[in-house]
């Protein structure tokens, strides 16, 4: 298969595009919303979940340092759809914006803390 | 004491037995036995559902032993809702339930 004269025109600018991703621009992007998540979590989370996630104050409450990023969006939304039910978490889930529940992910998604243990 | 506070003083103290039993006797090397079942899916990294919903497995590895038994016991009652795990949790027995979490928590034996 020849490569089309347009594809040819397209591969440095995606050459460009992987280099600004693996360079401090894109690393500068993600620690500036974890900043926004790490203020978020502290806020609304740390006093149940503990600072970073890892110290929960009831046997009962997960750590969510190092949970996956995907799961925690997940399990956020589902507690403010209403399709997962706790009386706390509804009730913290449910005024978060779509942005806030990525960064809050994002945030413990980057914590030391839970592994996948097999 | 009155009679009606000492039924209660009983009762509460029933239920604290009762809740505290569910997750404190757990033997993790018994639920490292029975964990084949979970490593399908927990034991692979960035392994992902496929239904209904795609979105990464949770890590469960160092979680919280009493909310790991919270979340297999609401899985098995239908109050969380995944097929998959409820399907899974449905087979458990209370004392499967404490073994597998003592096992993820890390717990050793006392």
């Amino acid at each position: 298969m020849s490569v089309q004269p347009k594809q040819r025109a397209l591969a440095p600018i995606l050459a460009l595009a992987l280099v600004l991703c693996a360079s401090p621009i894109c690393a500068t992007l993600a620690v500036a919303s974890d900043d926004a998540g790490k203020k978020k979590a502290d806020e609304a989370c740390a006093a149940c979940h503990g600072p970073e996630g890892n110290k929960p104050n009831t046997p009962e409450t997960p750590r969510l340092g190092g949970q996956q990023y995907g799961y925690l969006v997940q399990a956020l939304n589902d507690y403010r759809n209403g399709t997962r039910d706790n009386p706390v978490m509804s009730a913290m889930a449910k005024p978060l914006t779509e942005k806030e529940i990525r960064e809050l992910a994002g945030y413990f998604s980057h914590q030391q803390g839970l592994t996948t243990k097999r | 004491m009155n009679k009606r506070y000492g039924l209660l003083a009983v009762s509460v103290t029933t239920a604290l037995v009762l809740s505290a039993s569910a997750w404190a006797g757990g033997d993790p090397a018994r639920g490292q036995a029975r964990a084949q079942m979970c490593e399908g899916c927990h034991g692979i990294a960035d392994y992902r559902t496929a239904y209904p919903q795609v979105y990464p497995v949770p890590k469960i590895g160092e979680q919280q032993a009493a909310y790991i038994v919270k979340a297999l016991q609401d899985y098995k009652t239908g109050v969380r809702k995944h097929l998959t795990m409820r399907g899974i949790a449905a087979t458990l027995s209370d004392q499967d339930m404490a073994d597998l979490a003592a096992y993820y928590a890390g717990e050793t034996r006392k």
